[in-house]
């Protein structure tokens, strides 16, 4: 396929906020490719969750295009909105946002459910996924029954599942401990290296420090867009200077 | 169709997760459908019971008196007191209409008669009448034993009876040696000559085996001579007689000299005509099940807008989880509408299987007549998924509507 897989031209998300416009995103443009591994990384406040949440179709900007995959996304309506979602977005949230009540077998079919794919092929790739992050014997514990980092592992199974465009990662270590932590990020360079293009919001420095690359954003807009390790590195002299 | 099957697994996984809570929400739901479906089942019971217990005569007759036919609003009694009598002469006139095949006249008084034996007496409680042979036809008399009145009876005046089995009970130990014991009414004696099969109750209530027929020349010189008399006309056949009620109340106008202008000065009715009045009853019976039934399920449905709207509040994240995972919206808002028609369909179940169990167990123990209709198990069936699918679209809507940036950040 020709052409960046996510490209994005003057993105602006504005908010009213009893009366007032907050720019939690101001004129950002970018492109990612296919099987990059980049960090968006900023302070809150700095609209990268607004950002991701562009990223992720769960969210239209107020002006600017973005293109993911060959679509006109701000083009697109709320079904197609989903379908997309669906199709081409795998995501992992800090607080995992698992279905309590339900399995991992049963939580990581869910992406399946909605692409409307019939039970047997869901259980199939739902093992195949919860294999690849090491859960193969944890398939029928439900959320409470697991430690944070296996949770963490069944939601990257999840995102895995549907073989999407893009894994789409937000603070995927702000609720374990360093270990664990240090085991995801582990398993995301696994990901990266197996061809996955993945992008790992994070406000800490550290983590886009070990990136390839990394997207700083401060107060809507990018401060620094390059290797991971000088863009966290840039951060640290600004808050110094600051 | 795998939709389907998912939404139902995720609604009934939902129920499972709160089986109290779902249990109370359909508690007002079970008792709608369970009121339709055990009103329903009485009234039906009691309308067939009815039909079957009302067939005081065949299908091939009518009945004519002065007296309107059983009804259960007022009667301006008055009005019919009025009326003149009908003679014996007018019955006798209606045999040669070609459409009649026998006139049964019946002479009695209002008030019943006490009968009794030499040992025993009955209460006076007995229906005695003054009969012609056409009264066998007429009021379907099958005799368990002896004979019934014939024609020398009424031309010799003979002083004999044939009884019903509850007046054979009554006075006879043993009811098969009555034939040609005497009994005694108002001081004159009869013989036994027949003794009629049980012929059972109305509703259980009134018996329609109190009687005693006597030829009516014996019974006018017993009990002296009553001027009004009841007919029951015996049409040729059950087709003839709409005929043969054309007939019959042609000749009686004429007889009783009723201007053309003016209305009958005499009642007929067959046993379709109080068949109907009884299924009126039944019909305002239903209906006002019917609205006991709706109030049931408007509380029952309201319960589960109330549940549904809860469920919906406590599962924000996990509705904005599953839009961001590719729900749509529309998919979310028939898993919601598809959680309250499954809680209330499982609701109109239990009330149907609860309903009908009453009936059942209402028939078994007190003998209630009870018959559960299919279409009422339909109807409750259908009104309880209504209510849940009415009730349920607007949480169900209000869920599907959730932002899911939104929805995933809500605790």
């Amino acid at each position: 396929m020709s052409g960046p897989l996510i490209s994005i031209d003057r993105l602006t998300r504005h908010y009213v906020v009893g009366g007032e416009t907050v720019r939690a995103l101001d004129g950002v443009s970018f492109d990612i490719g296919q099987g990059e591994w980049v960090a968006i990384v900023g302070q809150s406040g700095s609209g990268k969750s607004t950002l991701m949440n562009l990223l992720g179709c769960l969210d239209t900007a107020t002006s600017g295009t973005y293109r993911l995959n060959g679509a006109d996304v701000e083009t697109l309506s709320d079904d197609a909105l989903a379908d997309l979602r669906n199709r081409e977005i795998g995501f992992v949230f800090q607080t995992f946002q698992l279905l309590p009540r339900a399995t991992a077998l049963a939580n990581v079919e869910l992406p399946l459910v909605y692409r409307g794919l019939p039970r047997r092929e869901r259980r199939a790739l739902a093992e195949t996924a919860l294999r690849q992050v090491g859960l193969a014997n944890r398939m029928h514990h439900r959320p409470n029954e697991l430690s944070g980092g296996q949770r963490q592992r069944v939601a990257i199974a999840r995102a895995l599942v549907g073989d999407p465009s893009i894994l789409l990662a937000d603070e995927p270590t702000g609720n374990l401990d360093s270990q664990t932590g240090e085991e995801i990020v582990r398993l995301f360079g696994e990901l990266h290296a197996r061809g996955h293009t993945l992008i790992l919001v994070t406000h800490e420095p550290r983590l886009a420090a070990r990136c390839p690359r990394a997207i700083k954003l401060m107060d809507g807009r990018i401060l620094g867009d390059g290797p991971g390790a000088e863009v966290a590195a840039l951060q640290a002299t600004r808050a110094v200077g600051t | 169709m795998t939709a389907l099957l998912d939404n139902l697994a995720m609604a009934l996984g939902t129920l499972r997760a709160n089986p109290l809570r779902s249990a109370l929400t359909l508690l007002g739901i079970v008792i709608g459908s369970m009121t339709v479906v055990a009103m329903m089942s009485l009234t039906e019971g009691l309308r067939l019971k009815v039909k079957d217990d009302l067939a005081l005569l065949g299908s091939d007759s009518f009945a004519v008196s002065k007296w309107p036919a059983p009804s259960f609003g007022d009667q301006d009694w008055h009005k019919y007191e009025a009326r003149k009598p009908i003679t014996r002469e007018m019955g006798e006139a209606l045999r040669s209409l070609p459409h009649v095949s026998g006139v049964s006249i019946e002479e009695s008084y209002q008030r019943p008669f006490a009968v009794s034996t030499n040992q025993r007496s009955t209460k006076p409680v007995i229906e005695v009448v003054g009969a012609v042979p056409d009264v066998a036809r007429s009021r379907s008399v099958s005799l368990a034993a002896g004979r019934m009145l014939n024609d020398t009876d009424v031309q010799l005046s003979r002083k004999v009876a044939v009884i019903g089995a509850d007046v054979a009970d009554l006075l006879f130990p043993d009811p098969a040696a009555a034939l040609g014991q005497e009994i005694r009414i108002k001081g004159a004696s009869f013989e036994v000559i027949g003794v009629s099969e049980r012929m059972g109750s109305i509703l259980g209530l009134e018996s329609k085996d109190g009687f005693v027929l006597l030829p009516w020349t014996a019974f006018e010189l017993a009990l002296g001579r009553v001027q009004n008399n009841n007919l029951v006309v015996i049409a040729s056949s059950s087709e003839d007689v709409p005929k043969a009620i054309d007939e019959v109340v042609t000749t009686l106008r004429r007889l009783r000299g009723v201007a053309p202008q003016d209305e009958n000065d005499f009642d007929y009715f067959t046993n379709d005509s109080v068949n109907k009045m009884f299924d009126n009853l039944a019909l305002i019976i239903n209906a006002a099940s019917l609205g006991v039934c709706a109030l049931a399920l408007l509380v029952g449905g309201i319960g589960i807008m109330n549940i549904m709207l809860v469920s919906v509040t406590e599962r924000t994240r996990e509705i904005g989880v599953r839009m961001a995972l590719g729900a749509r919206r529309r998919r979310i808002l028939t898993q919601f509408v598809f959680e309250a028609v499954t809680l209330s369909g499982l609701g109109g179940v239990i009330g149907v299987l609860l309903g009908a169990g009453v009936a059942v167990g209402a028939r078994e123990l007190v003998q209630v007549p009870a018959s559960v209709p299919a279409w009422a198990v339909l109807l409750s069936l259908a009104s309880a998924c209504g209510a849940g699918l009415l009730f349920g679209i607007y949480p169900a809507a209000r869920a599907s509507k959730l932002d899911p940036v939104e929805a995933m950040r809500t605790e």
